[in-house]
């Protein structure tokens, strides 16, 4: 019998390995370590007569080991879901109608991105006219001056509206009164997890460790003044391992201000390389070369958010660049398409007074991703973090594609919208439950006061410095639950307020400015066992 | 030493305030405090007032003499720090003495005219009176921008740059001769343009730090925490064809409002706290912790300069307006100081901002019990400060070395006990 498990354990094994042979020549840097591994070879430090041992003392002391571990750590992320345990669980209910009403919010976004087109008379795709893109080239670095007329448009959809989606699901076999909108999110048969679980998740809070963000000046254990210096000793430390799980494991504890751009790169395996600064390049030509409807949205969409914003306003040119290349990024496309989140659907474009055939076909937009109002927040904050704009894109990407597009997405997962959004109710319910009650009392479905915190991660909603503490925490635990998490932490903080208010805008102004919000000692105190 | 009786006997007298700024956050906040608004004319306690009636008060022909329960927010001769080319002056001769003392502040860098601890003012001259100084100085380095500034004015009124010679001679033959002091009033200062900013997002700011002064001697300096930076409106452009486009150059929120760009949601505002986050996160803390270091070294350093020429009249406490400009190289240069900073509000957060500001100024010059008095100490308790932080207290200061030298040094919290 254990025999049998050995085997079968080894086999399963075998498999693995297999895949990632494959799998691995797929991958960016892929080339770049291969030429780097020949190049050592070729050195004196590989001896012939015992390969495999002076290959691998060789790989250990250039520190080529560290780059390939860091590898099969990405590809192991990048396989699946963010935490597979529970995903047999899901399985046993169908949840296939979620699947459904993506497709369906698919559909709906692409019928009103073509009704755009129509109504202004636009197409969706086109060869950008020379002025036009000498133009763009010209002003490419203050794309604030890139003066285009964009009063005709409008955000396709904002969050409000996706959370309207999100109540019209119905659970085909939970019977409910017809054309009522749901209160609650109770019915959809996703697990999550408990306050007892979360605790059990995320136990360096839970138990009260010292951590960075409530006060640099507490003091330390080792011989160090604060905690502060104590973090930044051990940081840099991590950094010169170059491993990324121990950079991820860092995390948790959370990252001084001037580590935490180079740990993010690490943890998300976005440090910039030759080829990706390439890559960048090309991505900025494409956006040169062809003019699509989506840079108008996303260029109204950072003049709605960041130019009006006093934390980012600053940043205003290079979230342009941010934006509009990553919408070129068909990278972006396969990760996001082929996630058993998505829905599939991708429209494809016929450039403008071209035949319809292949090579004048594109996958619209590239990335496959199309803004909605407040989308350029996704990658406001990383502007605090990198001064290189490729640097930030990379990172702003990898993060993306780890954790965002799941909160504009409908789906079964874990990590997703909607597993968010029943996280947040039954925790309120379960531990607030005179709030839930009063909630319910004045006819307000508690999600609607927090949805768009959870939608956009609190980008915008928390000073940047809280945000970036709090998005420390979501790489090192890599999940999302600590933001619905918080969110419940706030309505409890200020839950005398609340008690005291009974109409929508009243919750509103209660809750509208979180400036003075601490982040970490508040979800500190959420998460320790009384 | 005992306290005065009226403040928390039974008389109850109300305090009085008046002002001629006519402002909310001004108003609001005396209010706030139960005070009662009385005219000028009558018996007040608190005066806010513009520089103008100020100095009507302490001229020798109004003859106003000021009794013990009476605060005013200026000090008479302010104009010591806040006038461009008395600043420069003052400065000039504070850096003479310490070294004739033979200061070791006063240690000399590279290049004449250079200091290596006290170098924090960029190069200024005051025309007419330092033409030829100038000129000597303009020879060394003939490739580099100089502003020209009026010494009296604000908010980036009559400022304009020069990098040829020939324009000064074409602006000083236009300009009725300000070159013969008898006929013109107004002088000028020109100073060496900081030709290499620190810009974020491609754009120029300076910052606006706020500090309150309560004594010039003893020296009693806060700093306000929430100071914020102005940003330009329009991309840094060093080229001459921009030379003239002042949103190009002046960060004044006076003249940015102006231009087309202006956003009224943040008014070109970003706070200091967030600066810094910035800065430590894309330079490094040490570098961000020394240039922070250098803006109080360079705020305290001013003030040491002007304390022995101010009448450091006790009825007087002061709020000033720091410009300071961070070259790229992350030094702060200061640029001058405002005697009344402006408290109009452009945005939410300004009106908020600007609220604390009056309200934490009135909590540190005001005695605890909330009714002025010169006699009091002016050791506000650390509760009072709100978002000023202790900058030099010369008074705690000597106490405290008086107190360790005697040997009775303790501990340092027990002077707040």
């Amino acid at each position: 019998m254990a025999e049998n498990m050995g085997e079968s354990r080894k086999v399963s094994l075998q498999k693995s390995a297999e895949r990632l042979t494959e799998e691995i020549q797929s991958m960016a840097n892929y080339k770049n370590l291969y030429t780097e591994i020949q190049k050592l070879v070729a050195s004196t430090a590989v001896k012939r007569e015992d390969f495999k041992n002076t290959l691998l003392e060789a790989l250990k002391s250039n520190g080529l080991e560290t780059e390939i571990r860091n590898t099969v750590f990405h590809w192991v992320r990048s396989q699946g879901s963010l935490s597979a345990v529970s995903e047999a669980s899901t399985e046993e209910v169908d949840l296939t109608y979620l699947k459904k009403a993506q497709i369906q919010w698919e559909r709906r976004i692409q019928k009103s991105l073509n009704s755009t087109c129509n109504e202004l008379n636009v197409p969706l795709a086109r060869i950008r006219p020379n002025a036009d893109r000498e133009e763009l080239a010209e002003k490419w670095n203050e794309l604030s001056t890139y003066d285009i007329d964009l009063s005709q448009y409008r955000p396709l959809y904002a969050p409000k509206d996706f959370l309207d989606v999100l109540f019209s699901i119905r659970n085909p076999s939970f019977k409910k009164q017809p054309n009522e909108l749901n209160w609650e999110f109770g019915h959809i048969q996703i697990r999550v997890k408990t306050l007892t679980q979360l605790r059990h998740l995320y136990v360096e809070l839970a138990k009260g460790m010292s951590l960075l963000g409530v006060n640099p000046d507490m003091s330390s254990s080792e011989n160090f003044t604060n905690l502060e210096e104590e973090r930044i000793y051990i940081g840099e430390k991590v950094l010169k391992s170059n491993h990324a799980p121990i950079a991820q494991e860092f995390l948790k504890r959370g990252a001084p201000r001037a580590l935490r751009g180079r740990l993010w790169s690490l943890v998300l395996g976005s440090t910039v390389k030759q080829n990706d600064l390439e890559y960048y390049e090309e991505l900025k030509s494409m956006v040169l070369q062809y003019d699509i409807v989506i840079d108008k949205l996303i260029i109204k969409d950072v003049q709605l958010t960041a130019r009006n914003d006093d934390q980012y306003f600053v940043f205003e040119d290079v979230l342009y660049k941010t934006m509009l290349c990553f919408s070129r990024d068909s990278e972006v496309l396969a990760p996001v398409t082929t996630d058993r989140s998505a829905g599939g659907q991708v429209i494809h474009a016929v450039l403008q007074g071209k035949p319809a055939t292949l090579e004048n076909t594109l996958v619209f937009p590239p990335s496959g991703v199309i803004p909605f109002h407040g989308f350029t927040m996704y990658a406001t904050p990383f502007c605090y973090l990198y001064d290189d704009p490729c640097a930030m894109y990379y990172t702003f990407r990898a993060f993306y594609l780890r954790y965002w597009f799941r909160l504009h997405t409908v789906s079964s997962h874990e990590q997703g919208i909607v597993a968010l959004c029943l996280l947040f109710e039954r925790l309120l319910q379960c531990h607030e439950p005179l709030l839930w009650i009063h909630c319910r009392n004045i006819h307000i479905q508690p999600v609607k006061i927090v949805f768009k915190w959870i939608m956009r991660g609190f980008s915008g909603h928390l000073p940047p410095e809280q945000l970036l503490y709090l998005w420390d925490l979501i790489l090192g635990y890599d999940s999302l639950e600590i933001i619905p998490l918080l969110a419940v932490t706030i309505l409890s903080f200020r839950k005398e307020n609340l008690m005291q208010v009974n109409n929508q805008q009243s919750v509103e102004a209660v809750l509208a400015d979180l400036s003075s919000l601490k982040v970490v000692p508040l979800l500190q105190l959420a998460l320790l066992r009384e | 030493m005992a306290r005065r009786v009226s403040a928390s006997g039974t008389d109850k007298t109300k305090v009085t305030f008046c002002t001629d700024v006519d402002k909310s956050v001004i108003v609001h906040n005396f209010e706030k405090r139960g005070w009662v608004q009385v005219s000028p004319e009558d018996d007040w306690n608190f005066y806010w007032a513009v520089t103008q009636s100020c100095r009507n008060i302490f001229s020798v022909e109004t003859g106003y003499r000021m009794d013990d329960k009476q605060l005013i927010n200026h000090f008479p001769n302010h104009y010591e720090l806040t006038r461009k080319d008395l600043l420069v002056k003052n400065i000039k001769r504070y850096r003479k003495e310490l070294e004739r003392e033979g200061n070791p502040l006063a240690e000399r860098g590279d290049g004449p005219g250079k200091y290596l601890y006290l170098d924090f003012i960029p190069v200024t001259f005051v025309l007419p009176a330092d033409y030829n100084m100038f000129v000597e100085e303009y020879r060394k380095s003939p490739q580099s921008t100089w502003i020209m500034k009026p010494c009296g004015k604000s908010q980036g009124a009559g400022i304009f740059l020069i990098n040829k010679l020939s324009k000064l001679k074409k602006w000083s033959r236009e300009a009725k001769n300000p070159f013969n002091p008898n006929l013109t009033k107004e002088s000028y200062v020109i100073s060496r343009y900081i030709d290499n900013p620190l810009l974020i997002g491609g754009k120029k700011f300076d910052l606006r730090l706020y500090v309150l002064i309560t004594s010039f001697r003893p020296l009693k300096a806060y700093l306000f925490k929430l100071g914020f930076c102005r940003f330009c409106t329009v991309k840094y452009d060093t080229s001459i064809q921009e030379l003239d486009n002042m949103y190009v150059h002046l960060t004044n929120v006076s003249v940015q409002k102006h231009g087309e760009e202006y956003n009224s949601k943040h008014g070109g505002k970003l706070s200091v706290h967030n600066l810094r986050l910035y800065l430590e996160s894309t330079r490094g803390k040490a570098v961000t912790e020394k240039l922070f270091a250098n803006i109080t070294w360079c705020i305290i350093h001013s003030l040491k300069a002007v304390a022995p020429v101010m009448a450091n009249d006790r009825h007087c406490f002061e709020c000033y307006g720091y410009d300071i400009i961070i070259d790229n190289d992350l030094k702060p240069w200061l640029i001058e100081v405002n005697a009344s900073p402006s408290l109009t509000s452009t945005t939410v957060n300004d009106r908020i901002l600007k609220y604390k500001l009056i309200d934490n100024i009135i909590s540190i010059v005001v005695p605890p019990d909330g009714v002025p008095d010169v006699k009091w100490n002016k050791c506000p308790p650390p509760e009072a400060l709100g978002n000023f932080e202790l900058l030099l207290d010369e008074e705690l200061v000597a106490q405290e070395e008086k107190e360790y030298s005697s040997g009775k040094y303790r501990s340092s919290s027990s002077k707040w006990k």
